[in-house]
């Protein structure tokens, strides 16, 4: 171990890219996964338009800088749906990533990457080919997110307690997957997406405040939303008796969110209500949001559990695990344990009711712990500053020797066996 | 991107924000931090708060070549360039330790953290300012300085009366890398010749150049030699800092151009290949002789024969 340079980590996700060296407990850069580049406006297919000539193909920005270029670049957004959809601009993007931003000699350090659930072999061989033949990184490892997002976990956990089982509650800004997860392999059947994340919470709230307060600049108006949401908002156990709560004690519940209109430079103030804990309300009542989505966040996590092999249902329910920006509400944890819990005691009721034998109780636990927001890429910071992360990883050698099909399967490793 | 930035964005990036936030509020407490990120050729930065200090951070640096560079003056510069932020005891495991305290920091704290990210460069920078003097004062073609910068690259620099020489020594480990790092340092011996400024750039393969033959310079088939060689206009004291960015990062500079040449040919290769796939697609027999189906705007269907 001695000796050797830190692994470098990166996860690419269809907004943000997180990037940093194995080790620490926050990524070092956190950049929108885009990339500005300039389109040459003739016939063609896209790839042949792009070539350009001379230095043109070094002519290019990724993150936050080819945002603001966005005015004499095409930006564009190589990632969908968490699949790496364009291969030609994924591959300048780690170019620039590598050089630029984390200036590491690719030659020298090994590289643990991240996919989402459900990837396909090719694009792992695609992946590979990338590091392996023009990067010429010595090892490479392709993780699972959500198996990184469960290894994030085990830090609050005591040492004997470190399973790669569970179930990983993913929300991000654009939809929340639930994922369940059987010593380290996906149960790629059961995986649940649901409709309803961060940006659902903004607009929520944005309608609140358009519909009452009135100080708000047009142009500030999602800006402010979203900032009320992370500041203030929390989960509440009971949605009424929080209302009473807030109708006695106004004073004490009210909040006043201060910021400056960038345009003019005058100051404006919001006063924040019932959208504190309304707006994180939408995960156990998805209606207020999408009338075409009814089931709440409990729900649709006790019915993935329930749609997996018998044998793996205990240790799912046990070890239930947040991950993800919009998974840092205060108490959301709390509240899903309960409204989960809920569900499986009455179930167990009804079997004992039928039967007449006691059956044992199910334990359910939902985690969350400090590293929630980053959980995936502070999982995989983790994994790869373990010793065993360089025996079971890829090298160039084996690359050489078999091919870039060696990649189509990571071990999985890590886990209490 | 052409050329490699020369500081490290992720030393900027820690402590610019701690700085501003002390300077807005001298009450609040910044976050505290302790990061170990890497840089080209081996480097390992560590950022931390000593004993649990928030308003104290530390940037320290490691380099394994460290040793050589303090033969050649490394800790004068540094002191001369850092003062009184340079701790006489560096961090246990770290080579060179830079102290700052966040609440007496001047105004000007954005250049203080330029230098800071700038670390590895000025630790390089030792080797050229001292040669860059002795061929000022008349040079000394006895005296070589040898820095092995990486675990099997080096690189040497020379001081004669009219002339600086630095030659590196770059290994490739890839044998498609032999041949795109050949053409590209051919062509950057080609194309300097339109710049008249420019220092004058040899490249030898397999061979070290005659100047350090019989040394314990490498002779293989995946080695590279590349001599630059430096007059007194590049190692003025105007045009010294340039040069030393520009040689010091060289050759992470080669490697990054050959990882983006190659970048280039797969995305040749993938034009190409759609280019191809088209005209196959022509070429697939068309069946329109075949009996099918239509269907109309309002979903009658008929034959067309």
């Amino acid at each position: 171990m001695a000796g050797r340079l830190p692994a470098v980590v990166i996860d690419n996700g269809t907004g943000y890219s997180k990037m940093g060296y194995a080790g620490n407990s926050e990524p070092q850069f956190i950049m929108p996964s885009c990339i500005g580049i300039k389109e040459a406006a003739k016939v063609g297919t896209k790839e042949s338009r792009r070539l350009g000539t001379g230095l043109d193909d070094l002519n290019f920005y990724i993150g936050d800088e080819a945002l603001t270029v966005a005015s004499s670049y095409a930006t564009k957004w190589p990632i969908r749906h968490g699949q790496v959809d364009d291969w030609d601009l994924m591959e300048r993007f780690y170019e620039q990533a590598i050089f630029k931003y984390l200036r590491a000699e690719p030659e020298d350090h090994y590289f643990l990457l991240t996919e989402p659930p459900l990837n396909t072999p090719e694009n792992r061989e695609y992946t590979a080919e990338i590091m392996f033949e023009t990067f010429n990184v010595p090892g490479l490892y392709i993780a699972v997110q959500a198996v990184l997002a469960l290894a994030a976990s085990w830090t609050t956990r005591p040492e004997g307690e470190r399973t790669l089982t569970g179930v990983v509650i993913d929300s991000g800004d654009g939809v929340t997957h639930v994922i369940p997860v059987a010593d380290g392999y996906v149960i790629g059947s059961c995986i649940q997406h649901i409709p309803i994340a961060g940006r659902d919470i903004t607009f929520f709230i944005q309608q609140l405040l358009r519909e009452r307060e009135v100080g708000i600049p047009p142009d500030m108006s999602m800006d402010t939303a979203k900032a009320i949401k992370e500041r203030y908002c929390y989960v509440c156990p009971d949605i009424a008796k929080e209302f009473n709560k807030y109708d006695a004690e106004s004073s004490k519940w009210i909040k006043t969110y201060t910021s400056i209109n960038p345009i003019n430079n005058v100051p404006f103030t919001v006063d924040v209500g019932y959208e504190r804990f309304l707006a994180p309300e939408i995960f156990f009542h998805p209606e207020f949001a999408n009338p075409d989505f009814q089931t709440p966040l409990s729900e649709a996590v006790d019915n993935v559990i329930q749609a997996c092999p018998i044998d793996n249902r205990r240790g799912l329910y046990k070890n239930i695990v947040l991950s993800g920006g919009s998974s840092m509400f205060k108490d959301l944890g709390k509240r899903l344990q309960r409204d989960i819990k809920r569900a499986s005691d009455s179930r167990l009721k009804a079997v004992e009711a039928f039967s007449g034998q006691k059956p044992t109780p199910i334990e359910v636990n939902v985690f969350s712990h400090a590293k929630q927001r980053y959980a995936v890429w502070f999982g995989g910071s983790l994994v790869a500053s373990t010793n065993e992360f360089y025996s079971v990883s890829h090298t160039k050698e084996q690359y050489l020797e078999y091919g870039a099909s060696i990649c189509r399967h990571n071990p999985v490793f890590g886990a209490m066996t | 991107m052409i050329l490699l930035e020369v500081n490290n964005q992720c030393v900027v990036e820690t402590l610019i924000p701690r700085i501003e936030s002390v300077r807005q509020d001298p009450n609040s407490k910044p976050d505290s931090v302790d990061i170990k990120v890497a840089d080209f050729d081996g480097a390992i930065y560590h950022i931390s708060n000593p004993g649990q200090d928030r308003f104290v951070i530390w940037v320290s640096i490691s380099l394994k070549f460290f040793k050589e560079l303090e033969d050649h003056g490394a800790h004068d510069l540094l002191k001369a360039r850092y003062g009184n932020y340079l701790l006489d005891t560096t961090e246990p495991g770290y080579n060179v330790t830079l102290c700052y305290r966040l609440t007496d920091l001047p105004d000007n704290y954005k250049e203080l953290v330029m230098q800071a990210s700038m670390l590895k460069r000025n630790c390089f920078a030792c080797v050229f300012e001292k040669y860059f003097n002795l061929q000022a004062a008349g040079g000394d073609a006895e005296q070589r300085a040898v820095i092995h910068y990486r675990d099997d690259e080096t690189l040497y620099v020379e001081a004669l009366p009219d002339r600086v020489t630095v030659i590196f020594s770059v290994v490739f480990r890839d044998p498609d890398d032999i041949i795109v790092g050949k053409v590209f340092l051919q062509e950057f011996v080609e194309s300097r010749r339109d710049f008249n400024q420019a220092p004058q750039v040899l490249y030898s393969h397999k061979n070290p150049p005659s100047s350090i033959a019989g040394t314990d310079a490498l002779v293989a088939d995946n080695v590279a030699y590349v001599t630059f060689v430096l007059f007194p206009r590049h190692t003025s004291p105007e045009a010294r800092d340039k040069t030393i960015d520009l040689v010091h990062m060289f050759r992470n500079y080669l490697h990054y151009h050959i990882k983006c040449s190659k970048v280039y040919i797969h995305m040749r290769m993938r034009a190409k290949t759609n280019e191809f796939l088209s005209i196959l697609n022509r070429a697939r027999p068309s069946y329109a002789n075949e009996q099918k189906e239509k269907k109309t705007m309002s979903g009658r269907t008929f034959r067309r024969d």
